[in-house]
């Protein structure tokens, strides 16, 4: 007997997880190999290195942008964040002298910001969107009122600088990081009780609230995670760079959410996860570092994010009419 | 009658009109002219006065045309881009045809090229419009630093039209953008409301499937506000370009922001099918009143943002706490 | 028939991925004349209206419109050829005023090309006239009640010189009142020479408004026939080809004594007013009311997901925290939604884990989910539920109707309740299905829940409850134990 709802699919569909990763997992292979034929400098264990060491930035923030995208959210402030935590970081272990409470004063700046844009949204009821481009507005703001100039490093301290140039074994600090939270955020996401509420509170927040969960404070954690997060980056970036420059991050947040859609997450949220939002974050690394050992005009790097985040959310759609039948 | 199923009741004349956006935005506007003007001497001068409707002229053309793509229920970020990058087609033309009308045909017709693929992508192809715009930003400026290689290009041609344009006032007073920004918004205001056109935005934005049901054709209306946006960024481009009287490639970043902050304040909704002219009007003329006061008070500029985005916030929080009472 | 019928569809079929929706159908109106068309959900109503309306191409089949064979290439061309569809959702820009919607995209333009909005409004009002429908054109849709925006539209059909109105369901919001003004209006239609085809399953008005009537049953014509040659038995059995005292089994006992849920004096800006009632384990409290009575928003309040104003609801003796569902669920009163799509199912999300989302906490290993104990538990459910789906992975969107609305009953029963509100549990689910959700609301009673109910099918309301509650403007008006209500007792009271 017929039913009033949408017609039955004749067929089963696949896991649609497994389905975009192999793509994008394709797609990467496909860039390295071509680059590694291009050139010679591509496939050496330095520029391998380079490379991981760029995704890192990108990959500490994108995690936790993935699962506040999940939950239904977004988080455009992230870039002005991460500018304003260097020159906060910087400006704190100079006045302190102590590596330990300006990378505090940093990551908790970062989770500041991030409780600021949660309470917005979650309590004062605006849209993410808005509600973080405010705060991004009043951040590149606050920043110059912060100072006028990069904050130069006056600590000297070794702690400072090696957490963006030290190693553990052949691997960079920032890169262990990376790989630590991005595990650490895979296993939230698919293995734990509060991963499943995220993905409830962006495919159905109504669904969510009346099967005994707040999604208010979902998307509250998540903001704050993203922060601090943000804060992470932030301080890693200043050591980076040596000193804590206002200006930084311009940007940051497209290509934080580029690598994110073009990962898998969607927009409209209760779809994502972490391997696709890393495997997003190598791809645009790779195409940024094939930019430059290939010498081409660096000004691309700004362009690409750009265009991938269209084809990327085309694929998406593609996929999204595929899956529909 | 007995009484109907719904408990609906139409509001009184006058609580429309104080329920109306644009009467707290325009007491707003007056709070604020006064509160300036009491702490500070030159803020109320003609001078000052007319400066300010000079500068406002640029974000309220834009705002104008994103108004229209934000009614239709999309949005359009990437005008900040393109608000920078006509400066580029007109300078270079004008350097080489001598012509202000040549370059000012290159620079329009360079946006209507950008509006139409933000306006195919969204409306054809059917991808999301925050999506779209966010990349189209990023690779209009990337195209900009590429072709400057990150340096101002000067204007050689050194035309009278192209300075006046600009820089000029009329009667010595008042300044033309205002007066292009005071026609623009004229002509949008009776598009919205006297040709079927602007009838066809509002009901695109309010309820596609209605719209399509009486025969509009909803991607079509979508794609023309698209470029309408593009154009009226471009003219606003053109009068920033006179003024710098050079093609800088930092020009218009964080632009979008400004003009997205001036709609959403004005009462624009963000989900489509609402919205007047007048409230972005108020809008953009109480964020450049407010710069301009803060200027005057000799604070850093850098305030201008911060309470920009507290305003944003404010200003969403009352909107959407009005939506609910309703 | 002496001239050509208004509308001769013949022969025809239609085909979803999956699905035969339509099989054969032949349809024919004539002029001036009420034409009902009924049949269950899954009928095929739907289907063969949205082919009239242009939204859909019929696979076979032709369409004759006053002897003209045409095809209808899209909404704009079905209303050009003067076949109007007034859909349960209204059709209309709520921002726009009342003489607006009329003539919408048809304005009638000066010299300069603008739109002329005194004509607007003057010919909206003459149309007004003709229907007997009196509104100011300058009101906005967005503040008229329902009744008065299906005037709207149907003042738009006669805008386009409609020979063919179609009304779909047309009364689900409607008091009696603006029932009978309604059919008024049709009659003014008909009176002009309109051909009207009625669409609804609800039999009273039927038998009130239809000429003739044809009935669809599995996307097949079964009959057409003058309304004087049926009976209320006749068109039951050839609209679900079977008696409807199988519909409603009872296997449980009698309710129990015991007071499990308490509501007192509750007040809510939401429009309710003072309610107070009490459920008892094993009991089912039938709620009925017409629409903006307040069925939903009482079952949202007492779920603690809107907020209240005044009153105190206690769940087994323990009071509910206000505005809270999570204290609730905790409790053991959770909320079965009217909205299956938008507020109860995560669509994407496959079956397990749509089952298990409200308890969550059961099968966690710490702070990780137990992938193995959840899957046994969902199994479980699907088996004794009857849940037809390939796989405990498959997207819940895919699910039919019936079998969507038994996941979602599988989510408060592994939670455990003591308390489920249910709220029009089977709307838009097919008759075999709903059998089966009957069933598993006898069951639950059975187990020792009460089971609250809001419905507006009195049949349902009937078959299923043990005390029925009737509600009205935001109150409850009347109480009836279940043997002794009547149809007559409970509208009455239905009304404000």
């Amino acid at each position: 007997m017929s039913d009033t709802a949408a017609p039955r699919a004749t067929a089963p569909r696949p896991a649609r997880t497994g389905q975009g990763q192999g793509a994008l997992l394709a797609i990467l292979a496909l860039l390295c190999v071509g680059l590694s034929l291009a050139t010679d400098t591509f496939f050496s264990g330095e520029n391998m290195v380079a490379i991981l060491r760029q995704s890192a930035l990108v990959l500490i923030v994108a995690v936790g942008m993935t699962m506040l995208l999940v939950s239904g959210e977004v988080d455009l402030s992230v870039g002005a964040s991460l500018a304003f935590v260097g020159c906060v970081a910087m400006d704190v272990t100079n006045q302190t002298d102590s590596f330990v409470i300006g990378a505090a004063a940093g990551i908790l700046f970062g989770g500041a910001v991030g409780l600021m844009n949660g309470l917005v949204v979650t309590r004062l009821k605006v849209n993410s969107l808005i509600a973080t481009i405010a705060t991004l507005m009043m951040l590149q703001g606050g920043v110059y009122l912060f100072t006028r100039e990069a904050v130069q490093n006056g600590h000297q301290l070794t702690a400072f600088t090696t957490l963006s140039t030290g190693y553990v074994g052949p691997l960079p600090i920032p890169v262990i990081l990376a790989a630590l939270i991005c595990i650490a955020g895979a296993v939230v996401l698919r293995l734990t009780l509060f991963g499943r509420t995220i993905y409830a509170t962006g495919a159905n927040p109504v669904a969510a609230r009346l099967s005994g969960i707040r999604p208010g404070r979902v998307k509250l954690i998540l903001f704050v995670v993203t922060g601090l997060l943000t804060g992470l980056a932030g301080l890693i970036l200043a050591s980076l760079m040596n000193a804590g420059q206002p200006t930084a991050g311009r940007g940051f947040e497209l290509t934080v959410v580029a690598a994110v859609i073009l990962g898998g997450t969607s927009l409209t949220g209760g779809r994502g996860t972490i391997i696709g939002t890393l495997l997003g974050v190598l791809i645009l690394k790779v195409i940024d570092n094939g930019i430059i050992i290939l010498q081409w005009d660096q000004n691309l790097q700004m362009i690409v994010p750009g265009v991938v985040i269209v084809l990327a959310t085309w694929l998406d759609m593609v996929r999204g009419r595929a899956r529909d039948g | 009658m007995p009484p109907s199923s719904d408990m609906a009741t139409r509001p009184s004349a006058l609580g429309r009109l104080f329920r109306r956006n644009e009467t707290a935005l325009a007491l707003c506007l007056l709070l604020l002219i006064a509160v300036f003007g009491v702490l500070s001497d030159s803020f109320l001068t003609t001078r000052n006065m007319t400066n300010v409707l000079g500068q406002a002229a640029l974000p309220l053309i834009a705002a104008t045309g994103l108004a229209l793509v934000v009614i239709a229920g999309e949005i359009d970020v990437s005008i900040g881009s393109l608000f920078g990058a006509v400066a580029l087609p007109l300078i270079v033309v004008m350097n080489v045809t001598g012509s202000f009308a040549l370059g000012s045909a290159a620079a329009l017709v360079f946006a209507f090229a950008v509006g139409a693929v933000n306006g195919w992508l969204v409306a054809y192809v059917r991808l999301n419009s925050l999506i779209v715009t966010l990349g189209m930003l990023f690779v209009l400026r990337g195209l900009i630093y590429l072709y400057t290689g990150q340096r101002a290009i000067p204007d050689d041609a050194m035309l009278e039209t192209f300075y006046q344009i600009g820089n000029g006032r009329f009667l010595r007073t008042l300044p033309y953008p205002a007066l292009i920004a005071a026609a623009v918004l004229a002509v949008f205001l009776w598009i919205l409301r006297y040709r079927r056109f602007g009838r066809q935005i509002i009901a695109v934005g309010g309820s596609p499937e209605v719209a399509r049901l009486a025969g509009y054709d909803v991607a079509r209306v979508k794609f023309a506000t698209f470029v309408i946006a593009a154009l009226l960024t471009a003219i606003a481009g053109i009068i920033m370009a006179s003024r710098q009287g050079s093609a800088v490639h930092v020009t218009g970043i964080g632009f979008e922001f400004q003009v997205v902050a001036a709609v959403v304040l004005g009462g624009v909704s963000l989900a489509g099918g609402i919205g007047s002219l007048w409230g972005v009007a108020l809008g953009v003329l109480i964020l450049a009143f407010l710069a301009n006061g803060l200027g005057q008070l000799n604070l850093p500029t850098e305030w201008q943002l911060v309470i920009t985005g507290i305003i944003i916030i404010a200003a969403v929080t009352l909107d959407e706490s009005r939506r609910r009472k309703r | 028939m002496a001239e050509a019928p208004a509308l001769d569809m013949a022969g025809i079929g239609k085909r979803f991925p999956g699905v035969v929706a339509l099989d054969d159908v032949h349809l024919r109106l004539a002029p001036g004349k009420v034409h009902a068309l009924m049949g269950e959900n899954g009928a095929g109503k739907s289907t063969l209206i949205k082919i009239l309306a242009g939204v859909y191409r019929p696979d076979t089949g032709t369409i004759r419109i006053a002897g003209e064979q045409v095809t209808l290439q899209s909404p704009r061309d079905a209303l050009a050829r003067g076949i109007k569809v007034v859909f349960q959702e209204i059709a209309l820009i709520e921002e726009f005023t009342v003489a607006e919607n009329v003539f919408l995209g048809e304005y009638p333009v000066g010299g300069a090309g603008s739109i002329r909005w005194d004509r607007i409004r003057a010919d909206a009002a003459a149309l007004f006239d003709r229907i007997g429908f009196g509104v100011d054109p300058a009101a906005r849709v967005r503040d008229l009640p329902m009744s008065q925006q299906q005037m709207v539209e149907i003042a738009r059909a006669l805008a386009h010189d409609a020979r063919i109105v179609v009304m779909d369901e047309p009364t689900s919001s409607l008091t009696p009142a603006e029932v009978e003004q309604l059919f008024a209006v049709i009659r003014r239609l008909t009176s002009l020479g309109i051909a009207v085809l009625y669409v609804s399953h609800k039999l009273d008005e039927i038998f009130a408004i239809a000429d003739t009537v044809t009935v669809l049953r599995d996307g097949r014509h079964i009959s057409t026939r003058p309304r004087s040659e049926h009976s209320e038995d006749s068109l039951i059995h050839d609209m679900i080809g079977r008696r409807i005292e199988a519909l409603y089994p009872r296997t449980r006992g009698p309710a129990t004594d015991r007071d499990i849920l308490r509501v007192e004096n509750l007040s809510a800006p939401s429009g309710l007013k003072n309610i107070s009632f009490h459920a008892r384990a094993g009991e089912v409290v039938g709620f009925f009311g017409l629409m903006g009575a307040g069925r939903t928003e009482l079952a949202k309040a007492i779920v603690g997901f809107d907020p209240l104003r005044a009153g105190r609801i206690t769940v087994d003796g323990r009071p509910l925290a206000p505005h809270d569902t999570a204290t609730g669920v905790a409790l053991g009163i959770g909320l079965l939604t009217e909205d299956r799509k938008r507020e109860g199912l995560m669509l994407d999300l496959p079956v397990v884990q749509n089952a298990t989302l409200a308890a969550l906490g059961k099968w966690a290993r710490g702070p990780f989910v137990d992938f193995a104990a959840e899957r046994r538990a969902t199994q479980d459910y699907v088996d004794r539920f009857n849940i037809r789906t390939p796989s405990l992975d498959q997207p819940v969107r895919l699910l039919s109707g019936g079998n969507q609305q038994k996941v979602l009953i599988a989510r408060w029963l592994m939670r455990g309740l003591k308390v489920i509100v249910v709220d029009e549990p089977t709307r838009g689910i097919d008759v075999g299905a709903k059998s089966e959700i009957f069933a598993l609301i006898d069951e639950l009673a059975g187990a020792g829940l009460a089971v609250v109910m809001m419905t507006s099918e009195m049949s349902e309301l009937l078959g299923l409850s043990d005390r029925i509650m009737v509600m009205a403007g935001g109150r409850i008006t009347a109480e009836f134990p279940v043997a002794t209500a009547t149809q007559e007792a409970i509208l009455n009271a239905a009304i404000v």
